[in-house]
């Protein structure tokens, strides 16, 4: 069989691309929409065999990849789980993939997972931590990977460093990229009740090759709200006007539409992806006027 | 101060309610209270472990119903901890657990149907084999048949239950018609495959299953046409291992030492 497979990885335009769930394989193969990239999530494909694997060769075919981690648990006090690594290496050799990421949280302790991006306290002991271990993960995987903020609905009371300053430090102190998650700056702002402005301002932007657009959903109590990160909605208006600021202070860098829970047809994520793509073109446009 | 990993040892045991509320202080004052906010972290954890075993076990879950179903889910989620980064390597222990869940004992059936479903999950995402021709069979020398120690595709999986579970799997799948079980119809045994990337069920006889247990178990040809000869004496063997042969679920075969020797080869060579 002829395979079309490029022989070294495509690299990942700085245009919007969407997560792919398995719901929209058929579609993608038989569509072949008009999409710039697809990202999906490594551990989905940690599998030996099988249709995952399968669908994501066939789809890798046509389209650039990013892998995007959600279980290395990269903060965690115990040791990076090797086998974990192992597997992403495989994967990454299969594929090829032009972007690689994970998170900057932890979800195991003792060995046993929590299955959930959960935030690290932003301490010295933990920033020379989480740097020890970004380092390793790198000349592992002989290669960059970049991590993302996550949302987080409690701050630590001893911690010392604002959030925004201990994601420049690791980039800057290990080399790896940050996957700027735009939504989750939200989130963490309004729940946190800091500034969004002051963490895009902090950020260095020669770090920043990739971004996250998702939606919210909100916890209602009696005495107040919670933004919830559930990738389960449209992205929220004021989302789209912080991307916006985002793309002017960084520039044009690959978006990702992401959407996990109640997955919507192809049709409504594209819609979504145009938005993003006609913000990075306004943004392609004043640069070059 | 608190140290990283005491940090998040004493998370972890907050969000597992193993530390009486003890955690909340760790948390910086805000709009809500520690407790609260941990409670979005506990109810996180839990949702998407929940999720994973109701992607893997949805016939279980409706045989329960859904409350049930999340009552069982949590007593195994504190139980069974997951030890993976990976959720598809959770709820490997869930049908045992259901085997001794005390709430589940008027439903016999309930863990030998989720044995199916993990069954049918580890199938699915189990590596591929080049399938095996029946002319490199041929090759071997008739004097070396009883030394011949098959392997089966690393996609298959053997179970054998005293219940209609395959039939009980077909009934509630969502697609399918109200139908009637009867659990007096006996017990069944099954071989779930692979053929390209779906996952089937086939039933097997008793010397079919003996012959392909042994198969599974490593020993050599011999041994496996006894085991299978003594469950069914009338067993078509040649029959069946062409037609095993041919479906795929046997994808390799290697020499062993024979009959004088007590070693059991275990290694897969072509």
């Amino acid at each position: 069989m002829l395979s079309p497979s490029p022989s070294r990885p495509f690299p990942v335009p700085a245009r919007a691309g969407i997560g792919l769930r398995a719901q929209h394989y058929r579609d993608v193969l038989e569509q072949r929409p008009a999409v710039g990239w697809f990202e999906v999530h490594s551990e989905n494909y940690f599998g030996a065999g099988g249709a995952p694997l399968d669908y994501l060769e066939r789809i890798r075919a046509h389209y650039p990849l990013s892998l995007h981690g959600v279980g290395l648990s990269l903060g965690s006090a115990d040791a990076l789980n090797r086998a974990h690594l192992r597997k992403l290496r495989s994967l990454i050799e299969r594929f090829e993939p032009a972007l690689v990421s994970e998170h900057l949280c932890w979800s195991s302790i003792g060995g046993r997972y929590l299955n959930d991006l959960l935030p690290l306290p932003y301490t010295e002991e933990a920033l020379v931590h989480v740097c020890a271990h970004i380092r390793a993960a790198q000349d592992f995987l002989g290669r960059e990977i970049l991590v993302e903020n996550v949302s987080s609905y409690l701050e630590y009371a001893h911690s010392t460093i604002p959030e925004w300053e201990f994601l420049a430090a690791v980039a800057t102190e290990t080399g790896c990229g940050i996957l700027l998650d735009v939504n989750n700056i939200y989130v963490s702002a309004v729940n946190h009740g800091f500034d969004a402005d002051q963490y895009l301002r902090a950020l260095p932007a020669a770090a920043i090759r990739e971004m996250h657009l998702a939606g919210f959903s909100v916890n209602r109590y009696e005495d107040g709200e919670i933004l919830i990160d559930t990738h389960s909605a449209p992205v929220a208006e004021p989302v789209w006007a912080l991307y916006r600021q985002a793309a002017q202070q960084f520039g044009p860098v690959p978006t990702l539409i992401e959407w996990d829970t109640d997955i919507p047809p192809l049709a409504v994520l594209q819609a979504e992806m145009r938005k993003a793509d006609a913000i990075l073109d306004e943004e392609r446009h004043a640069r070059v006027a | 101060m608190p140290g990283l990993r005491d940090l998040q040892s004493r998370f972890a045991a907050a969000v597992f309610e193993e530390d009486h509320g003890r955690f909340a202080v760790e948390v910086r004052a805000g709009r809500f209270g520690g407790e609260r906010l941990l409670q979005i972290y506990r109810h996180n954890s839990f949702a998407s472990l929940t999720r994973a075993l109701e992607a893997v076990y949805p016939v279980a879950a409706r045989l329960v119903g859904d409350g049930f179903f999340r009552y069982a889910a949590d007593c195994y989620i504190r139980q069974h901890p997951s030890t993976s980064g990976n959720l598809h390597d959770f709820g490997d222990q869930f049908a045992a657990f259901l085997e001794a869940f005390e709430p589940a004992a008027t439903l016999p059936y309930l863990s030998d149907v989720a044995r199916l479903e993990w069954a049918w999950h580890s199938v699915f995402h189990a590596a591929g084999h080049v399938a095996l021709s029946l002319e490199q069979l041929a090759a071997v020398p008739a004097a070396l048949h009883d030394r011949l120690v098959f392997a089966l595709h690393p996609a298959t999986q053997l179970l054998v239950s005293d219940y209609p579970i395959l039939a009980i799997w077909q009934a509630n799948q969502p697609e399918a018609e109200d139908l009637e079980i009867n659990l007096a119809a006996g017990g069944v045994r099954l071989l779930v495959l692979r053929r390209g990337l779906d996952v089937e069920f086939k039933t097997l006889g008793a010397g079919e299953y003996q012959l392909l247990r042994a198969c599974a178990d490593g020993r050599d040809f011999a041994t496996a046409c006894a085991a299978a000869l003594a469950a069914e004496p009338e067993f078509d063997l040649p029959g069946a291992l062409q037609q095993h042969v041919l479906l795929g679920t046997i994808a390799a075969f290697h020499l062993g030492p024979g009959p004088d020797s007590t070693v059991t080869p275990q290694g897969i060579t072509t």
